[in-house]
């Protein structure tokens, strides 16, 4: 018996049993580049693939090298798309995706999407092509209707989870509820708290009462209390619950069922909603607050002053807070005071056309540094912050592992001092070692940079808009941040010297926006010469529609006509949006006529 | 007739988009504006105590491309704008400048679903409240289609709908949008557009009680993009089949879209086969 041989030889069982341990898929990444063995046993034994950028690679390979897909996540658009800066019609088309692994991937249950475009075709595709399919999350997509809904809902037999966040969905009437047929009992999470129309209220009822499963279910504005009561009586295990509107009469007898029922959900974990609800329905929500671990009510501007207080001060377990600013430093005080265990807080504005004062300020911040030292997750929107309140809340919560401010007033210095905020991000990036994503915000220039440069080690996503003086800002962040993955940029004076000094750069990054910065088509045209791994586009909306209007105002499709505005001379031109990411799949062939691949 | 004034001003920094903090301050001393607002933001419009170094200024010499970050503005006593494409002063400093209660587009970051779904949850609807008010001062919008506006909004908000559409004038890089559900015909629309763009609903000849936009009367005309692909002169179908249609809106000077009218009629006489 050769017993060296035995040694080197593992058969592929026992290899694939050892990377079903690996879940983390940078992790299966990097064993599947070990060797051609490992590659394949690695490709035919992954379940679950996550591609951050939908143009990384050519859907048809994706689905080619992991024929046993069960799982797949998608982001297509780059996240200043959620803030109107990316054209409509630029691409992250699910379209193509879905054909694809309906090709190579029958056995697909999972789907989860982000920012792309989907059409009800595809969703019609879906419903038929994977007859396991399970899970389907959609997460600020766009381009589907109600109808697509109704596909996916009437032909997916073991449909769990139908999860759609923050679409634009176009609303063609409230019978896709109807479409889950009779004998669907499988449902565990439904989520349709964006869309804007009518519910069929009766569908509801019906197919609440026969999922004995469902856990989680986020209900859309339309839903009355009535029925809201009615669903909840039906499903006491219920974990996660988004409310429709919360309006009810004292004595009605929906009130009176609303409460009743609430108390029966012993297991309620996480509340959403609030749609237009009133201090008397907040009242009912009172006894089920102290096992409250999330609180959404960023969508509830009436919850506020002494109601948001009374509320909140019974939720002594909370995790993670979502709440308008309306609710004031005071409210934070009281969530500070309250809410010991608090891990994640968002305060979203409520008001951006107010003339009056500021509702949330860097008191407010503070108070909740203070109070909830176990904090690791901000997003805060506020009028105005100080170095010094920036300074404190880093010395309060060393954990952050997401910091976004977002001081309104683009460039506002602190008023205490009139200085910029260099110092107070700066003591953010030193202390919070573990920091990951950061969103800056009021007057900076190249120091916070710098800062940023040296100090954060593990920032992996980098968003920036009308900072900065030099182009040794966006160097110093460029050259420090070993694990950048996204950098984003808007407004900023950085320029070719910045966007060449480090090119290679890009190759380790998932991608790169800059868009009304001071970048020129020459220092593009550089970027893609030396880095052909790199898809460089150009987004240059208003020439392409100029060309429409020379032409007799036909929106013909100019695409193919690329190098006649790249190379008409003037490489000086300014560059209004330059979106730069790493790629296998080559140049998009689905580029619009405004996106200019160099 | 009603001139452009400081309310109006004020009422602009207040309701149009995306109003900054930095100029509430700022509304009570600015002029009326003459002339279309093209100008873009940029970093140093915004209120910097301490003004980093100024960038060079860079070729003016760009016609028609579009880079914001190309042209400086303006001069804030005045608040006169500088056309896109033609040499401009450059702020040293970084004031503010009052029309800079101007939509920037993205700007707060928040996301756009959010931001639909917060203007339906507002009690008012600013772009309506605006409109309320110029009627008020006596410029009345009357829909000839029978809508009143009081009607439009309350549909609008109880079926918790709104249909922004991007707005892009000729010669203004800055986009902008507009609610189309919060009017009820073409006057009203075109009316806030003016409001807009213009800051003011009278043309230099003092005409009144009449979109300038939808009569051929000024230089520009208000087009929209179908959902073909097609641009349209806009007021051509019945208001609710445009609400169906109309995907984003141009205003084209008149020139350009003289051609456009001509292939317009033509589509229409070859029996509007591409018409939807």
């Amino acid at each position: 018996m050769k017993v060296q041989s035995a040694m080197f030889y593992f058969p592929e069982e026992v290899i694939e049993h050892i990377f079903s341990f690996l879940t983390h898929h940078p992790d299966r990444n990097t064993v599947s580049t070990v060797c051609k063995a490992w590659y394949k046993i690695e490709r035919l034994s992954r379940r679950e693939v996550f591609v951050g950028n939908c143009y990384a690679i050519r859907p048809d390979r994706a689905a080619a090298r992991f024929p046993g897909l069960r799982s797949l996540t998608l982001k297509g658009k780059p996240h200043f798309a959620d803030f109107d800066l990316v054209p409509p019609d630029w691409g992250g088309l699910a379209g193509p995706w879905i054909e694809a692994m309906a090709r190579s991937c029958p056995n697909l249950e999972e789907l989860r999407m982000k920012r792309m475009v989907v059409s009800d075709e595809s969703l019609e595709l879906l419903a038929h092509a994977f007859p396991n399919f399970k899970a389907l999350v959609l997460v600020s997509c766009e381009g589907f209707s109600t109808d697509g809904l109704a596909a996916v809902a009437r032909s997916c037999k073991s449909l769990r989870e139908l999860d759609l966040q923050e679409n634009e969905i176009e609303d063609r009437g409230p019978r896709w509820l109807n479409s889950f047929p009779d004998m669907c009992t499988s449902l565990v999470s439904l989520n349709f708290a964006c869309l804007k129309g009518e519910v069929n209220l009766k569908s509801l009822e019906r197919l609440v009462c026969r999922s004995p499963n469902l856990k989680c279910l986020r209900l859309n504005r339309a839903v009355p209390v009535e029925t809201l009561a009615k669903i909840m009586n039906q499903c006491p295990n219920l974990e996660d619950l988004g409310t429709g509107s919360l309006l009810a009469d004292q004595f009605s007898e929906a009130y009176v069922s609303l409460i009743s029922a609430l108390q029966k959900c012993k297991k309620l974990r996480c509340l959403s909603g609030f749609w237009d609800a009133s201090p008397l329905c907040l009242l009912a929500v009172y006894p089920i607050c102290a096992n409250l671990t999330g609180l959404n009510l960023s969508y509830a501007p009436t919850v506020q002053g002494q109601d948001f207080i009374n509320l909140i001060q019974h939720c002594v377990k909370l995790l993670r807070l979502w709440v308008l600013d309306s609710v004031g430093d005071k409210g934070l005080a009281v969530v500070a005071s309250a809410c010991k265990e608090l891990q994640e807080l968002r305060v979203f504005p409520s008001d951006l056309f107010a003339a009056g004062p500021a509702t949330v300020t860097e008191e407010g911040l503070v108070a909740i540094s203070t109070g909830c030292p176990k904090l690791n997750s901000l997003l805060y929107f506020c009028h105005s912050m100080t170095n010094s309140a920036l300074i404190t809340v880093s010395k309060n919560c060393p954990n952050f592992t997401r910091f976004r401010l977002c001081i309104l007033e683009p460039r506002k210095p602190d008023p205490a001092t009139n200085e910029p905020l260099d110092e107070g991000f700066g003591a953010v990036v030193k202390t919070c070692k573990n920091l990951r994503r950061f969103s800056i915000s009021g007057l900076l220039t190249d120091q916070v940079f710098y800062y940023i440069g040296k100090y954060a080690k593990a920032l992996e996503m980098l968003s920036i808009a009308f900072a900065g003086d030099t182009d040794q800002g966006m160097t110093y962040v460029l050259n420090g941040c070993k694990n950048l993955r996204k950098l984003e940029i808007r407004d900023c004076p950085f320029g070719d010297g910045a966007l060449l000094a480090d090119v290679t750069k890009y190759e380790t990054m998932r991608s790169l926006w800059m868009s009304s910065c001071d970048i020129s088509l020459r220092g593009c045209k550089a970027l893609a010469t030396k880095m052909p791994s790199l898809n460089v586009e150009i987004i240059n909306e208003w020439e392409a529609e100029m060309e429409e209007n020379l032409n007799n105002g036909v929106a013909e499709v100019i695409s193919n006509n690329n190098n006649k505005h790249i190379n008409n001379g003037n490489d000086e031109r300014k560059v209004e949006k330059l979106y730069v990411y790493r790629t296998v799949g080559g140049p998009r062939t689905d580029a619009p006529d405004f996106v200019w691949t160099l | 007739m009603r001139g452009a004034t400081d309310d109006d001003v004020e009422e602009r920094g207040v309701e149009l988009g995306l109003s900054l903090g930095a100029n509430k301050n700022q509304n009570h001393t600015a002029t009326a504006r003459r002339g279309p607002p093209c100008r873009i933001l940029t970093a140093k419009d915004f209120p910097a105590s301490i003004a980093g170094p100024s960038r060079a200024s860079p070729s003016p010499s760009q016609s028609s491309s579009v880079s914001s970050s190309s042209v400086r503005a303006t001069d804030e006593d005045s608040g006169t704008d500088v056309v896109v494409g033609s040499t401009s002063p450059e702020t040293g400093s970084g004031s503010i400048n009052p029309s800079s209660s101007q939509t920037v587009v993205g700007w707060p970051p928040i996301k756009a679903f959010r931001m639909n779904s917060l203007f339906n949850l507002s009690k008012e609807e600013p772009a309506n409240n605006k409109l309320k008010k110029a009627n008020r001062k006596g410029h009345h919008v009357s829909c000839s289609n029978g809508h009143s506006l009081a009607e439009d909004q309350d549909k609008s908000q109880l079926s918790g709908r709104c249909l922004y559409v991007k707005v892009n004038m000729d010669g203004d890089p800055i986009g902008r949008k507009v609610d189309l559900h919060s009017h009820g015909c073409y006057e009203s629309l075109a009316i806030s557009l003016e409001l807009m763009f213009w800051g003011t609903t009278t043309s230099s000849t003092g005409y009144m009680n009449g979109s300038r936009l939808l009569d051929n009367s000024s230089e520009f005309v208000l087009t929209y993009k179908d959902k073909d692909g097609d641009w349209l002169l806009v007021g051509d179908v019945p208001w609710s089949m445009f609400l169906d249609t109309a995907k984003r809106l141009r205003i084209m000077r008149n020139s350009d879209a003289s051609m456009l009218s001509l292939r317009f009629q033509q589509t229409y006489v070859h029996g509007g086969h591409e018409q939807s």
